[in-house]
């Protein structure tokens, strides 16, 4: 079976979290010489860094499923040349911002749901994915304390704290919709790969965001998002991560 | 804003070094920042970061007396030197 080959549900529901992870890994290294101080574009690019190896201890896993060995050519196959209706990536990571009130709106609240995630499948009935969750779980509580030390004196000063709440008026509503049940959820939690429904982290992220930015809000009323369909900012996002392949797709390194 | 000084220490050999410094807005951020900055190649396994602003640092003219105390460095030079004449004398 090829890598192109149409995913099981099991598959859909690995994708929605890898492409997630490898979408947000890509807009956080974008960072790199343009934060606002030099030790940020490192801890910034460091923490998408992170989040690229997850997409890969993922994609692995769909490759596994697959029984394609996963090797750099067909993880990069996986990784980088679907179609782009066949990525199941949210808006959340797909939304090209050059505010960093934005990116470190989005980075905290990635990051919170993606522990909420992480914790869903910490005893899944698939070890390898269980696995995952184990080594990505210590390398987040990193990424949440980064965040938290930066918004901790942002939200402190009248103008900075402006300027985060009305990053969050932008992010928020990406946030939730990245809660819409990716396809093949159902089918996770009944073979005991997952624990429960991302549609159930809504309330523990409403609470979140309430005691983090000390602001009233609430979750909609309906959450329906679909990943099949990608936002007007993807394609020149995937456009710039295949730069160096659309060069020559075949050169050897 | 505050500068922090950066130490590191590999466990169990040698002592904490100076490896730099940094400015930081607050302790958790020093150290996020210093991990990144200093030991994201695992330079040391130990980091201590001390404020510049708690630094006690003692007044230069204080120091300095002590420069001009020869007879403090006992070294043997001139016990050496003394022993060597008589031993040579005696010849």
């Amino acid at each position: 079976m090829s890598a192109a080959a149409q995913p099981t549900g099991i598959e859909e529901f690995l994708l929605a979290f890898a492409d997630d992870e490898h979408l947000m890994g890509q807009q956080h290294t974008e960072w790199i010489g343009v934060a606002p101080f030099l030790e940020e574009d490192l801890a910034f690019s460091s923490i998408g860094q992170d989040e690229l190896g997850h997409a890969l201890m993922l994609y692995e896993l769909v490759l596994e499923l697959r029984g394609v060995e996963p090797t750099d050519g067909s993880v990069d196959e996986l990784a980088y040349f679907r179609g782009g209706e066949q990525y199941r990536s949210s808006t959340l990571v797909e939304y090209a911002t050059t505010d960093w009130a934005e990116a470190l709106v989005r980075h905290w609240l990635y990051d919170t749901i993606e522990n909420l995630r992480w914790q869903l499948v910490a005893q899944s009935s698939f070890a390898p994915l269980a696995e995952v969750a184990a080594r990505a779980q210590r390398e987040e509580s990193y990424h949440r304390q980064h965040a938290r030390a930066l918004l901790d004196p942002l939200l402190a000063s009248q103008i900075s704290r402006l300027r985060i709440l009305t990053a969050l008026d932008v992010m928020l509503p990406m946030a939730f919709a990245s809660l819409s049940p990716p396809a093949g959820e159902s089918e996770a939690i009944a073979e005991g790969l997952a624990s429960g429904s991302v549609l159930d982290l809504a309330g523990p992220l409403t609470g979140a965001v309430t005691e983090r930015f000390d602001t009233d809000v609430a979750a909609p009323e309906t959450i329906v998002a679909d990943r099949r369909v990608r936002s007007a900012d993807f394609a020149p996002l995937m456009s710039r991560m295949r730069e160096v392949f659309d060069l020559d797709h075949s050169a050897v390194w | 804003m505050h500068t922090y000084e950066v130490f590191l220490k590999k466990d169990g050999r040698d002592e904490f070094r100076h490896a730099g410094a940094l400015d930081a807005a607050n302790d958790a951020l020093a150290e996020v920042h210093a991990r990144e900055t200093y030991i994201r190649r695992a330079e040391g396994d130990r980091l201590w970061l001390v404020r510049r602003d708690h630094v006690i640092v003692a007044d230069v003219d204080f120091v300095a007396p002590n420069a001009d105390k020869p007879h403090r460095h006992h070294d043997g030079a001139a016990v050496a030197a003394r022993r060597k004449a008589n031993r040579e004398a005696s010849e």
